[in-house]
Formats: C-alpha cells, structure tokens, sequence
C-alpha cells in the first residue's frame, strides 16, 4: 500500500494529476477500523491534456502503462493494488478533494478526505455498505457534527440526513 | 436484549475501538491482510461455482 501511495506522489509531482484525495473504504480506514476491501479509490482533479480542454483518465492510463502498470478494466494495477481513479462527479467530490487533509504514512504523505466528506459522499452514494459505513463512523463518534452540518446544507444533503436518521438512527439513544 | 447478548456487543465494540485507535500504517498493514484473505475466499467461491456438478447414476 505504501508502494501505491508514493506512486500517487510522484504522479502528482510528474502533473499527471492535480490535487487528489484517498476516498472509500482506504480513506475511512484513517477514521476507522480497517474496512475490508479489494481496491483503492482515488478522487483526482485532472488536468487537461496540452491544447486541450477535455479533461480525460487517459494521461493518467497511459502514464502508468508506461511505467509497467498493468489496466484490468476501470482499475489500475499499481504496485499490487487495483486503482479506480474518479474525476469529480459533481461539487460534492470537488470539495472533497480541496479540503482533503494530509496524513504521513511511514514516510509518505498522502492526501486524505476528511471523515465528514466520506460520510456526505457515502450519504449521497446511498447504498447498503454507504449506509453501514455512516452508521460505523457514527459509533466511533469520529465525526465533527457542526462540520456535517454545514457540509450537508453545503451540497443539499439535509433531507437526506433526515431521512438515514429516521431509518437507522431512530432507537439510537 | 439479554446481558449475554449485551456483553458480546460491547466486547465487539470494544475491539473496534482499539483496532481504530492503532497508527494508521498498521492498520494499512491489516487492511492488506483482509484483502488476501477477501482474494482467497472469492477465489474459493469461484472453484465451487465452476465444479461440474456430479452425475446422479
């Protein structure tokens, strides 16, 4: 893993990619207890290609095919580990990725979302592993709920709060 | 819920607790060993799904 997150660095130092942040089960393994998963998903801010406006994953691909990476579909095999690299899908992940914060991993430094951002983003996701992940960060109290808040109202994400609360939270005393 | 019942949850709880507070290369390093293990038991499902299943006689 450590392997893999340098090789975010050096794309990062190389311009292959703006700034990126550590999301989905990886990233809440920083808040959390190690959540079992069988990728690492990496939220970039790309870069358009020279003479371009496009903004594509293919400087990213052929970056790293380049470099012995092998592609299996929509991952990336980086260093052992399969790599989905997802441009922003909206305001959400843009913010995500801006306001993410930096962790030292033995050495290296990485890029990570912020506990509240993986929760708005599982919030908006909203599928069962989302919601059990919500209710994980909730239970470990690694939340800071005045930043929720404003992060929920942020990205109109209030009623859908209300709604997780009124179905997973009701009997929590 | 029965105390037995409360006392498994809160043993869990706790267990969570302290595999969250670990530094966080260690808890990479578990991660690691949760996906070999997740690898190993997709790769058995797969074996069995793709036995040729035994003729009656």
């Amino acid at each position: 893993m450590k392997a893999t997150l340098a090789v975010l660095n050096q794309m990062q130092a190389d311009g292959v990619i703006g700034a990126y942040a550590i999301g989905g089960a990886v990233g809440a393994t920083f808040y959390l207890e190690p959540v079992a998963t069988l990728d690492l998903d990496v939220f970039v801010l790309l870069k358009p290609a020279t003479g371009s406006v496009l903004l594509t994953l293919s400087s990213i691909y052929d970056y790293l095919k380049a470099r012995g990476h092998r592609i299996e579909g929509e991952y990336v095999i980086v260093e052992g580990w399969p790599v989905q690299f997802l441009p922003p899908a909206g305001p959400l992940e843009e913010e995500a990725i801006t306001q993410s914060v930096q962790v030292e991993v033995e050495g290296v430094s990485v890029s990570v979302m912020t506990a509240e951002h993986l929760v708005a983003i599982a919030l908006a996701t909203g599928r069962a592993k989302d919601f059990s992940r919500i209710l994980q960060f909730i239970e470990a109290g690694a939340l800071d709920t005045a930043r929720l808040d404003a992060l929920l109202a942020r990205h109109g994400l209030l009623a859908k709060w209300a709604g997780f609360g009124e179905k997973f939270l009701r009997d929590t005393p | 819920m029965s105390d037995w019942m409360r006392q498994i949850l809160e043993s869990k709880r706790a267990m969570r607790s302290r595999l969250a507070s670990l530094p966080i290369a260690e808890k990479l390093a578990l991660l690691e060993k949760l996906r070999g293990r997740s690898l190993a038991i997709r790769a058995a499902r797969l074996a069995r799904l793709t036995k040729p299943a035994l003729k009656t006689p």
